[in-house]
């Protein structure tokens, strides 16, 4: 299901995970990289709970945890998830606004 | 101000190293025969001052909740591994094996 | 005596206490009021997790520097430091204890971790 997301402009890569890290499916990379990048995606969830968990503490301000999703830009090339799916864009040729909103309604399926 | 050959005479250290506020390697010392390199020191850089970043808000966020001042600001960041401790202070840093680290001796060294 | 208390009686150490991996339960011993304990737990858990995650983000990088799996950690604030090893914490006056001790028992007394507990 989640392979029509490659369809998206700019989208390269695209994972789905399951809780404990491992890789649903992925499309886009070699299979070994898929599972890397399904490693990665479910860490970096883990670390921005924890961080949306202490701001919601610290704060006392609610709406922040659990955390929907997350993007992190580099250079050229951007990761964004939301739930246990997250992909891989070259940020010159996305709309970031259309691959949130793919990525919202992929998280539901 | 410490230097990294002042660094590298810490007890154990097989490597000292310089590194920016965004936690890139600026200058770095390896012991002869170690295993670490540049790129392994850089990686660590980021890890500490991603945890130092980290820190910060904790501190920032326990200090206002609990009015119990003394953490902030941050100091310095050590990450305990399996074989190898990295102790980083300001934007010196120094990597020493777990069976001869001496935390204190370290510390006095980064402070310079 | 247990762990936590060996070190809560140590001076200079003003609390010492452990958590659960899966951040339900938390013990503490010192000067620290319950919900004060609650947060240092919640914060110390979330490092030690974001460092472990850090270590083994530098292995599969294919860097295998002698420091996975991650032991633990120290942070150095101004008057105060925190000591981590495994899923144990010690809050201590940077001026009234020696570094040195507090982390030669913890790393010699607190058992390793697995890391699928992390």
């Amino acid at each position: 299901m989640i392979k029509q997301l490659l369809a998206v402009d700019g989208v390269m890569a695209i994972c789905h995970f399951r809780d404990d890290g491992a890789l649903v499916e992925g499309y886009g990379m070699p299979d070994e990289m898929l599972a890397g990048f399904a490693k990665f995606a479910h860490d970096y969830k883990r670390i921005v709970l924890g961080n949306a968990d202490q701001l919601s503490m610290f704060t006392q301000m609610s709406g922040w945890t659990p955390p929907g999703g997350w993007v992190v830009e580099g250079d050229g090339v951007a990761v964004a998830s939301i739930g246990n799916v997250a992909c891989l864009m070259n940020t010159q040729e996305v709309s970031k606004n259309e691959v949130m909103k793919e990525l919202e309604e992929a998280s539901h399926w | 101000m410490s230097d990294l050959n002042k660094l590298m005479s810490v007890d154990g250290a097989v490597g000292a190293f310089k590194f920016t506020s965004k936690g890139e390697l600026v200058e770095s010392k390896i012991a002869d025969g170690s295993e670490l390199n540049e790129q392994i020191l850089d990686l660590l850089c980021h890890v500490c001052i991603a945890n130092m970043a980290i820190a910060t808000m904790q501190a920032r966020g326990w200090e206002n909740m609990t009015g119990m001042k003394g953490f902030y600001p941050i100091k310095g960041f050590t990450m305990v591994g399996f074989d190898w401790t990295v102790i980083v202070n300001g934007e010196f840093g120094v990597v020493v094996p777990n069976s001869q680290v001496d935390y204190e001796a370290a510390h006095t060294a980064l402070a310079g | 005596m247990n762990i936590v208390s060996e070190l809560a009686a140590m001076e200079g150490v003003m609390a010492a206490g452990e958590y659960s991996y899966r951040g339900d339960r938390f013990t503490c011993e010192g000067e620290m009021t319950d919900d004060m304990a609650r947060m240092a737990s919640i914060m110390c858990r979330s490092t030690s997790m974001a460092v472990h995650m850090q270590m083994d983000m530098i292995k599969n990088l294919g860097h295998d520097c002698g420091c996975i799996p991650s032991r633990g950690w120290i942070v150095n604030g101004e008057n105060f430091s925190v000591c981590v090893i495994a899923n144990h914490f010690c809050f201590i006056q940077n001026e009234s204890v020696s570094l040195n001790a507090v982390m030669s028992y913890m790393r010699e007394n607190v058992p390793g971790q697995e890391g699928q507990l992390v």
